[in-house]
């Protein structure tokens, strides 16, 4: 608390270049549509109350997340075009896809997670991950995710080795996979919970592990696929951040308007809502965990044969 | 709940939303998706029933307000009204205009009325069905459209062919949707997001149609002679008797868009191309369509709004979105603490009453802006043409540049633009492009998304009944097109 005080005042000290931030408009640019985008919208929207410009969501979709990060990337170092950022800036690269990687952003602030969930029938019989590997090694399953080499897909890679089972990828794009579990075309999901939430609610789908360290509010019932003896840590991280080069101050600026929106009742009501998981880490920490986030997907990206860089 | 449904502030939301969403939809490049996404935040502050109210009328007015373009500049103003351009435009170059988006609009509140209805009385069962549909089948029913390609041909089956299969290849371009694997990039970023399917419908029917249009206005000394005609008083020209040997039409047509708006995956284009299709197929003068016949306007009318309604049926007892414009009112919901999902008609049956009377609402609303807005938008034709083409360049670059705020998509508009004009004047015709843009990466993706789940087999293409029906009756398509052709001596040869 009494950090955040000094660096509020630190920040009200008659420095005339840091005490001008922010002037005008800020764009922030959202990578993929969906729930995400909605939180982003919610974002833009308190941290233009706290800054006092109007902050802008600008959807650039498309190429998974390469031509927004592109676009951000050669955009002026001076904190008026900020990316709503994700893992997804490791497995762009690694995929081989852009030419610069995390490296090419300071780091602002993580907002929150998410997690991926494994989902299966209700019907199925499986409530664990242990009964699940007894079935898969019967019989090959097929595991919906969102398209190859997207981060659930490299989620869902690691926990299958760590139990030893082989499974048939099977990527669905839009949200859809419960859809396909539903119509018995694929025996299990690996999705973010709010996309279950109805069935699981409704009794038609259970979800058997979540991916996570700890256990998530959203499904507090679920046990983590560590607590079940598979040692796989792995969920998406969302956050801001801004071209490399970026003023110290314009980023801290950034990073202490996050952090009250963060903590603001209303965002982790709309959160709730969303199935999103408010979880803020400020810039020296998020970026430490940026670089150990990619160490790891480019391990297991390579592991796959997806890593192409 | 239902209360809130029919007070001031939601039919005011109602209102302001159709309008947005007319609006939006009316004009090349600015698409009701993107409408949804801008009127958004706006209903964060504003209670549930109003919110959702203006979320859907927004949804409604825009495909509503995609015929307007289609019909007035041949240019779809949404890639679901892509089918309305090939006889809605004919009608307004007959004089006919008023009479085209008479018919869109009524045939459009039909279809969305149709669709509701199915909601309201059967949305347990068509999530059933819809729910039944994986990739197999989706593969086959988009065959089955692209099958169609054969009357979308004109007079020349092979350049009908050649024509399809370069949409098929345009929409190669890009990140494939399965691998992530760029194809066609050239190494470039920009390429790897790949060829916008709006984008390049608005290249396609607008660049070849203003070139022409300046050509001809050069060659023509009188320019304002050489005007579009002035189609007439409205009223006397309004479409209920002309209407009346289409209503069946209608039904079945609202029927094809409301089972392929319930199948998450397909979506608007889709429905329309098979309603178009089949309109010409049932019809007693197939020979009509493409020259401006209101069946060419009326069946996809129908069945791109009764899109909406199939769509919302998964979203509300599923919580699955069946397209990207549903997928932002799911997050609507969302964010007012709704959960759609088969628990929502337990625990918030009067938002669904509320939600229902809304689009009843919207639908009444729609009607009345559309009909007196006629009026209005037939206005544009008494332009001259070379000036008219100016505005529509204009409209061209900006709607391409807001789709995805991409600069390089304006780029985009003109090499495809003028690569439509180079096939025009070979004679190719674009109509078949067009499909397989529409048609061209659901197929692929679904067809290689059935031969993942098979592990290579493409025996699970014949596992399903309903996928070995489909392409029964896609093989007798093309049988009888190669027989009809060849025996009428059409084929133009090489």
């Amino acid at each position: 608390m009494l950090r955040t005080v000094a660096l509020v005042c630190i920040l009200l000290l008659p420095a005339p270049a840091l005490a001008q931030y922010p002037q005008k408009a800020i764009e922030m640019m959202v990578l993929f549509g969906g729930s995400s985008a909605t939180i982003a919208q919610i974002l833009a929207d308190a941290l233009s109350k706290e800054l006092g410009v109007p902050v802008a969501a600008v959807s650039r979709t498309g190429a998974g997340g390469a031509v927004g990060y592109s676009q951000v990337r050669s955009s002026p170092p001076n904190g008026y075009s900020i990316v709503w950022n994700s893992n997804s800036i490791s497995t762009v690269f690694h995929s081989g896809n852009i030419d610069f990687d995390y490296r090419a952003f300071e780091p602002i602030a993580r907002i929150g997670m998410e997690v991926p969930a494994l989902a299966v029938r209700a019907d199925s019989g499986w409530t664990t991950l242990k009964q699940f590997a007894a079935a898969a090694r019967s019989r090959k399953m097929r595991v919906g995710i969102s398209g190859r080499g997207s981060f659930v897909h490299l989620v869902s890679a690691a926990l299958f080795q760590k139990m030893g089972v082989e499974v048939i990828y099977v990527p669905y794009g839009q949200g859809t996979a419960p859809a396909e579990l539903l119509g018995r075309r694929v025996d299990a999901a690996l999705q973010w919970p709010s996309q279950f939430k109805p069935q699981v609610d409704a009794k038609q789908l259970r979800v058997i592990a979540v991916t996570s360290p700890a256990r998530i509010p959203v499904l507090p019932a679920v046990p983590t696929a560590k607590e079940q003896g598979y040692d796989v840590d792995l969920v998406m991280w969302r956050g801001l951040a801004a071209p490399k080069g970026t003023p110290k101050e314009v980023v801290t600026r950034l990073e202490n308007a996050a952090r009250r929106v963060v903590a603001s009742p209303r965002f982790k009501e709309l959160s709730a809502t969303l199935g999103f998981e408010p979880a803020f880490l400020p810039a020296a920490e998020f970026g430490a965990l940026v670089a150990r986030d990619d160490a790891a997907i480019a391990n297991l990206m390579g592991q796959l044969g997806l890593k192409k860089r | 709940m239902i209360g809130d449904a029919l007070g001031l502030t939601t039919i005011a939301a109602t209102a302001a939303g159709s309008i947005v969403g007319l609006f939006f939809g009316a004009i090349p490049g600015l698409t009701f998706s993107m409408a949804l996404a801008l009127v958004m935040p706006f209903t964060f502050g504003m209670e549930p029933v109003p919110a959702l109210a203006m979320l859907l009328a927004v949804y409604s007015g825009g495909m509503t307000g995609g015929a307007v373009s289609a019909v007035l500049l041949g240019i779809p103003g949404t890639p679901s009204a892509v089918a309305t351009v090939f006889d809605g435009h004919q009608m307004a170059r007959k004089g006919e205009a008023s009479v085209a988006l008479g018919a869109a609009v009524i045939a459009s509140a039909f279809g969305g009325l149709f669709s509701l209805a199915v909601m309201v009385l059967l949305l347990e069962q068509v999530a059933a069905v819809a729910i039944r549909f994986g990739p197999t089948e989706i593969f086959a029913l988009v065959l089955f459209g692209l099958s169609t390609i054969c009357g979308l041909a004109e007079r020349s089956l092979l350049r009908g062919l050649i024509a399809g299969v370069l949409g098929l290849m345009m929409m190669t371009i890009g990140l494939d949707e399965i691998d992530g694997v760029g194809r066609l990039t050239f190494g470039t970023v920009q390429l790897q997001q790949g060829v916008n399917m709006l984008v390049a419908m608005i290249a396609l029917f607008a660049i070849p149609q203003v070139i022409t249009t300046f050509i001809e206005t050069r060659a023509d000394e009188n320019v304002r002679g050489s005007a579009a005609p002035w189609p007439g008083d409205v009223r006397a020209e309004f479409p209920w008797r002309r209407l009346r040997g289409y209503w069946w039409l209608m039904v079945r047509s609202s029927g094809i868009g409301t089972i392929v708006g319930a199948i998450p995956g397909t979506g608007g284009p889709i429905a329309a191309f098979l309603a178009y299709d089949h309109a010409r197929r049932f019809s007693r003068r197939p020979e009509e369509y493409g020259k401006g016949e209101l069946g060419g306007v009326v069946a996809p009318e129908s069945a791109n709004n009764a899109v909406m309604g199939g769509a919302l049926i998964p979203m509300l007892s599923l919580g699955i979105p069946g397209d990207p414009a549903t997928a932002v009112i799911l997050g609507g919901l969302l964010v007012h603490g709704l959960q759609p999902g088969p628990l929502l008609f337990d625990s918030n049956l009067d938002i669904i009453y509320a939600l229902y009377i809304t689009i009843l609402v919207s639908w009444v609303v729609i009607l009345l802006v559309q009909l007196w807005g006629i009026r209005v938008f037939v206005r544009v034709l008494r332009v001259p043409p070379h000036l008219l083409g100016v505005c529509i360049l204009v409209l061209c670059a900006i709607g391409s540049y807001a789709i995805r705020n991409s600069v390089f998509d304006v780029y985009v508009v003109a090499v495809i633009g003028l690569f439509g004009y180079a096939l025009q004047r070979m004679r190719i015709p674009l109509a078949p492009v067009v499909l397989g843009l529409v048609l061209g990466p659901t197929l692929e993706q679904q067809y290689r998304t059935a031969l993942i789940l098979s592990e290579g087999s493409h025996r699970i293409f014949l596992e399903s009944p309903f996928a070995v029906a489909l392409f029964a009756l896609t093989g007798a398509v093309i049988g009888w097109q190669i027989w009809s052709s060849l025996r009428t001596g059409r084929r133009e040869g090489t």
